[in-house]
């Protein structure tokens, strides 16, 4: 059995070392066929990407912090949530329908408070 | 259906929690939030009561209760544990209280912190599945992290939450891989699966290093050497209160889930891990009680003393290294029975603390001496705590010492009887600097340029029911341990399953 557990990473490598050969040989190939022209639009940022101002090491205010952690919190809420929804169906057939969909809301709840307090802290006053 | 009985005393505290956050909005004292606490977490012990009594009472079945699959279990050992949790927040609320009041950094979010860790504690007490069991350490850990910072412009307190914080994370990373490696080769993840797991699987290197990895992040949480060095900085540098919560709700938390890991899930491997906690125990006992002798700030010397004190409560645990199965209870009796004790007895020590360093403005055990002319009360506390620390009786120490020998040289084997003689050599090194600053404040001169502050947090109501609520628990469980015999007993009724 545990032959066989170790075995399972064989085949991974194997797949690693196929995609790692794979991804060469295209590059290698292109290098040989394709034709060079530098210069011009190649240069700038693919599509719809905006001209980057200032360096990477920029500071950014400590403000899209609070808001990325805010987002995060809903992000988070949303994966819990999927899973949920999946087995709702089995849940409401083995007669725990309600009490599932209250617990849903008592999370979803607490989690509208945080959001209420970070509010009536004026966390989210941009100014 | 889901047993809503024996979630009760987490979720009468989550609602404290919820309500804690609330009312920090709609009200203008913030002492009202303080309020709110205490009455919440005085309102979850009712629940853990009605558990703990429910079969004379309530005619239930059993005690112990298994929800979600055995993920989360109410047993004896939860019961105690989870009111251990309640308690001690209990008092580091109390002993907050005036601090934070007086302290230019307040905000409401405190208590919901300390709430929180609270909660976490609880959780911790029934987790019986390594997934629960780090939910309930993050929970523990995370607003540790931020209360430790709470003093946002000191620059002490940001050194001590990002010492704290990245020795944190580290331990979790730690134990998440250990808890990867074990899941990979056996499939499941439940306490009481992996203690019948194939000992062909068991007895595997990679088996044995996911343990390690285990040990290892909880070595951090419950700070024995040699995974102790942020303790000191992260102890003087937190609020006082704070640190009182850290070194003794934190701790203990951690010491609950190494419990949990080594005698549910892994009974039978305790020749690879009684080894490893041999090592760890030995080597915090001595460091912490060297190291602890050349200490001037209070604070410090409790940080020392506190990583000495995981090395005793370990030593029951490394002595099963040779031991057969029957001494695991013993062994497990002893380590739940110090943890009682010391929780007591720590609380006591870090409140004389917080009440001494408003009184005299200062942790410099120099500006110490003298304490018993001018605040004979808070010596005489002082000398009941540390000599309770020092294990002299009648005072509650004594008896932990007493059940980790026991535990240590009952275990019938070399490893047992070698701890027990480090255990022994250092009890006496520890009298010595629980000793002199004791002395210092009864029988040196205070210093001349002394400034007394007048009343304020180190004779407000709430200190002095804290100090008191400790004064008691210590003169109780010294001169009647058999309360804590009782409770550790109890606790231990749970290993007759896996032994």
């Amino acid at each position: 059995m545990l032959n066989a557990y170790f075995g399972d990473y064989i085949t991974v490598a194997v797949f690693m070392a196929v995609g790692a050969l794979l991804v060469a040989g295209a590059i290698f190939a292109s290098s040989l066929i394709a034709p060079r022209r530098p210069g011009g639009f190649k240069e700038v940022v693919y599509e719809s990407g905006i001209e980057p101002i200032g360096g990477g090491w920029n500071q950014s205010h400590i403000r899209y912090y609070v808001f990325a952690l805010l987002f995060l919190i809903f992000d988070v809420e949303a994966i819990f949530m999927f899973p949920w929804a999946i087995r709702l169906d089995f849940f409401a057939e083995a007669g725990l329908g309600i009490t599932v969909l209250v617990e849903m809301i008592v999370f979803v709840v607490v989690l509208v408070l945080g959001l209420l307090y970070a509010l009536a802290k004026g966390v989210l006053r941009w100014e | 259906m889901i047993d809503y009985h024996a979630l009760a005393p987490a979720a009468v505290l989550g609602l404290t929690v919820v309500a804690a956050l609330v009312v920090d909005l709609v009200v203008r004292r913030k002492v009202w939030v303080a309020v709110v606490s205490l009455v919440g977490l005085f309102g979850a012990f009712v629940p853990l009561l009605t558990l703990a009594f429910c079969e004379p009472l309530l005619g239930c079945a059993s005690t112990t209760r298994e929800l979600f699959g055995g993920s989360y279990v109410v047993d004896g050992y939860a019961l105690v544990l989870g009111a251990v949790f309640l308690a001690t927040a209990f008092v580091a609320v109390l002993l907050s209280v005036d601090y934070i009041e007086s302290d230019r950094y307040y905000e409401g979010e405190y208590f919901f912190l300390l709430l929180a860790a609270a909660l976490g504690g609880v959780v911790m007490a029934s987790a019986r599945d390594f997934v629960t069991l780090i939910v309930a350490l993050e929970l523990v850990s995370g607003p540790g992290f931020l209360l430790a910072g709470w003093r946002k412009a000191d620059e002490r307190s940001n050194e001590a939450a990002l010492k704290f914080f990245i020795s944190g994370v580290l331990a979790l990373a730690l134990l998440v891989f250990g808890v990867s490696l074990v899941y990979g080769l056996t499939g499941t993840q439940l306490f009481a699966e992996l203690a019948a797991v194939d000992p062909d699987v068991a007895e595997l290197p990679l088996f044995s290093l996911g343990l390690l990895f285990v040990l290892v992040g909880f070595g951090f949480k419950v700070s024995a050497v040699p995974f102790h060095f942020w303790t000191p900085d992260t102890y003087q540098g937190a609020p006082t209160p704070v640190t009182a919560w850290l070194a003794v709700g934190s701790k203990t938390a951690g010491f609950v889930g190494l419990l949990s890991v080594v005698f549910l899930a892994f009974p039978q491997l305790r020749h690879v891990w009684g080894p490893m906690v041999w090592v760890v125990a030995a080597a915090s006992m001595i460091v912490g009680n060297v190291v602890a002798i050349k200490q001037d700030h209070i604070v410090r010397l409790l940080g020392y003393s506190s990583i000495a004190h995981a090395g005793f409560i370990l030593a029951p645990i490394a002595a099963m290294a040779g031991a057969p199965a029957e001494a695991l209870p013993l062994a497990f009796y002893a380590a739940v029975a110090y943890l009682l004790v010391y929780a007591v007895m720590n609380l006591g020590a870090f409140g004389v603390a917080v009440a001494g360093i408003a009184k005299v403005g200062s942790g410099k055990l120099s500006s110490w001496r003298g304490l018993f002319r001018h605040s004979p009360s808070l010596a005489v506390m002082m000398a009941i705590f540390f000599f309770s620390l020092a294990g002299i009786p009648p005072l509650a120490g004594w008896f932990a010492k007493l059940a980790m020998f026991q535990a240590a040289v009952g275990a019938d084997n070399p490893w047992g009887l070698s701890i027990a003689v480090v255990a022994v050599l250092n009890s006496v090194v520890a009298i010595y600097y629980y000793a002199k600053p004791v002395v210092a404040a009864f029988f040196e001169e205070a210093p001349a340029e002394l400034q007394l502050a007048e009343a304020g947090a180190a004779s407000s109501p709430a200190m002095r029911l804290a100090l008191g609520l400790a004064v008691v628990g210590v003169l109780v469980l010294g001169v009647v341990p058999g309360v804590v015999a009782v409770l550790g007993r109890y606790t231990t009724s749970l290993l007759t399953l896996g032994g």
